[in-house]
């Protein structure tokens, strides 16, 4: 009876891990700091999580389609560094869409390799982490470029509305509609089939091909949007913005609930894990904790609710997406070949 | 039940044209690079310079050897091998003053093999994703390396250990050596043994393997703690030998090293690959990098070349394996 209560618990705990996440924050923040639990706080956790934020966001749909993108930090790089070097060249705006476009580019290229060539997507995303970040340091002789017209990105970050900042609204507007994409389209459906079972997904009509591209190319989009948005609103465009950026990403991911298997996972999820580490993140630094100390709290975070969803779940995961899998396949068809 | 798995692999010896090219591709890329090296600088094929690219390589290359067990078994990837990197060499140089080199060595292969323990009991116990895994014992371990010594850089004390990593046997630098000494004792290992053949039906096919009694949690397990013993012998050895250690000391090795062993053309599924594979793969990522810097290429040109090479071999190999119907 007791052993029951516990997982009960447990299982309680993983349930509304951001909720009680985010109260912890707040709690430990409040008592920690005078001036912590204002509106100031909030536009500012919101507003620096946004870019950690936009390569999560689009991360979710590559890990619901069961695939992994590790090139977005290398893509948000050649996104920063993009913006910047052609804002002189064909001015603001441009440069701006020129930086996102790199991203689908490099988007486009890790779904040529990874639908077209059959590599893994771990091995295809490494090499182009690699390829990227190499030809960023390249392009730059391993120097950050300092923008040219650095009052245009100022306003991204600028008191907006209420607790939000420009660039932290547009997050906010992207995983909403995300989540409307994922949740209430056939298309988003479709992904989570192709991400619970390929080859049963393919047997039923759906070109899993082609979603696992789109997965790609949407994810080097935000990759894009990220680098863009922070060259130009830190004025600079620095080869290695994006090198540290992957593991607070997945981190981000992971700790909302999309699960690295496929077939699971929601945009308004990646959200909340995205603030309830932006929030950490903050809280930390306020109370002057070095960032490498915050890298262990992060780390220890990950593991336990990982391990706590395993063992409260069990071996619930499988069984539930194979559930899914024939909620969404419509009925009489063949059966799915496995091990494809 | 292990002799299941046996004849399913000589099978794959066949002479398809996958097979051929993967036997084939390892000794003809390395053959293809040192013809290029020799014809573009005469300071290539120079025993000084041969023994410095292997000398420069041997450290990194030692993660590689455990990272194909990870491999092998289906375990993707250990992405924690900077944190064990830094904690075998910043242990052992914050502990040499108290306890001597020998025994501060000791302890820093000791906490980085923790590392892989804990690494292994989650992904081969909880079963947890192993790109999850060790991102978190990584940044956790990162964290603490980095707390050890407060964010700064530690000095080693002049040592006769140090000076006996630093020099020669027989011409040849002992770091080579003791490349040589663990692939010669990690190739039997995987090609020979009940572990190795556990290893590969564990990466094969998990749920066949466990059917058929293979250990296959402690398997996994192993592959984990292996690596993350070898990332602190990889530590340890740098530190020693530069004389110097940060944290960042270990920064990309992880990447090195699957690359190394997804060149040497072990599977990243799992269930195929072989030791020897990835010291032809280390082997060739060692004489790029050396090439690129011989033919005046920037060196930062390294992950781009490296990259596509890694995308080109791998692609072709995925090409063959569908001609032979095999993926």
């Amino acid at each position: 009876m007791k052993n029951f209560d516990f997982a009960l618990l447990g299982a309680r705990a993983v349930q509304y891990r951001l909720v009680i996440m985010l109260v912890a924050v707040a709690v430990f923040g409040g008592l920690s700091l005078d001036d912590f639990l204002t509106v100031n706080t909030l536009q500012s956790v919101l507003d620096r999580a946004t870019v950690v934020g936009f390569l999560a966001l689009g991360l979710t749909p590559v890990l619901i389609a069961g695939q992994i993108d590790l090139s977005i930090g290398s893509m948000m790089s050649m996104a920063g560094i993009t913006t910047i070097f052609m804002q002189p060249v064909i001015g603001n705006v441009p440069a701006a869409a020129a930086g996102v476009a790199v991203g689908i580019l490099i988007g486009a290229v890790n779904a040529l390799m990874v639908v077209v060539f059959k590599i893994n997507s771990l091995v295809a995303t490494l090499a182009t982490l690699l390829i990227f970040a190499s030809l960023a340091l390249l392009l730059t002789n391993s120097y950050p470029l300092s923008s040219e017209d650095p009052i245009f990105g100022l306003p991204l970050t600028a008191d907006f509305l209420w607790i939000l900042t420009p660039r932290s609204a547009i997050f906010l507007i992207a995983a909403v509609l995300m989540f409307v994409w994922l949740k209430l389209t056939p298309t988003g459906r479709n992904l989570y089939a192709v991400g619970s079972d390929a080859s049963a997904a393919t047997s039923s009509g759906i070109n899993a091909n082609g979603y696992i591209a789109a997965s790609f190319v949407l994810s080097g989009f935000f990759a894009g949007l990220a680098g863009m948005m922070q060259s130009l609103s830190t004025a600079a465009g620095s080869p290695v913005a994006g090198a540290v950026m992957l593991i607070p990403a997945i981190t981000a991911v992971v700790i909302g609930g999309t699960r690295l298997e496929g077939g699971r996972g929601s945009s308004l999820a990646t959200l909340g894990g995205v603030l309830a580490l932006g929030a950490l993140t903050t809280a930390l630094e306020y109370n002057g904790v070095p960032s490498y100390t915050q890298a262990i709290y992060t780390g220890l975070l990950l593991i336990l609710l990982i391990s706590l969803d395993r063992i409260v779940s069990g071996h619930g995961g499988a069984s539930s997406r194979a559930q899914r899998s024939v909620r969404v396949a419509p009925r009489n068809t063949p059966l799915p070949r496995r091990n494809a | 039940m292990n002799q299941l798995v046996a004849p399913a692999r000589s099978l794959d010896k066949s002479t398809t044209p996958g097979a051929l090219f993967s036997t084939l591709s390892i000794p003809i890329a390395i053959l293809v690079l040192v013809v290029i090296g020799s014809v573009a600088s005469p300071s290539f094929l120079t025993v000084n310079n041969l023994t410095n690219v292997l000398n420069a390589n041997s450290a990194v290359g030692l993660i590689a050897l455990g990272m194909t067990f990870v491999m092998v078994s289906g375990g993707l990837a250990d992405l924690s091998v900077p944190a064990n990197v830094a904690m075998g060499a910043l242990v052992t140089l914050g502990a040499q003053e108290s306890m001597g080199t020998g025994l501060a060595a000791l302890m820093g292969l000791l906490v980085a093999s923790m590392g892989g323990v804990v690494n292994g009991i989650l992904i081969g116990y909880l079963r947890i994703n192993p790109i999850i895994a060790t991102l978190g014992t990584g940044s956790v371990l990162l964290g603490l390396s980095q707390l050890l010594v407060g964010g700064g850089i530690v000095y080693a004390q002049p040592s006769a250990l140090s000076t006996f990593v630093k020099s020669s046997i027989l011409g040849i630098p002992v770091f080579i050596w003791i490349f040589i000494f663990v692939a010669l004792i990690l190739h039997p290992l995987l090609a020979r043994t009940s572990f190795g053949r556990w290893s590969l039906a564990v990466g094969g096919n998990y749920q066949a393997a466990q059917a058929s009694a293979v250990p296959v949690r402690f398997t996994k397990a192993a592959a984990f703690a292996m690596t993350g013993f070898l990332a602190g012998l990889c530590g340890v050895l740098l530190a020693l030998s530069n004389g110097q250690a940060r944290p960042i000391i270990g920064t990309g090795y992880e990447f090195v090293a699957i690359t190394a062993v997804v060149i040497g053309g072990t599977s990243v599924f799992g269930g195929n690959g072989s030791v020897l594979r990835t010291v032809g793969g280390v082997l060739i990522t060692a004489l790029i990098g050396n090439l690129i810097i011989l033919l005046g290429f920037p060196s930062q040109a390294t992950g781009l070349i490296t990259g596509a090479i890694v995308l080109g071999a791998v692609g072709i190999d995925a090409y063959f394996r569908r001609k032979a119907g095999r993926l």
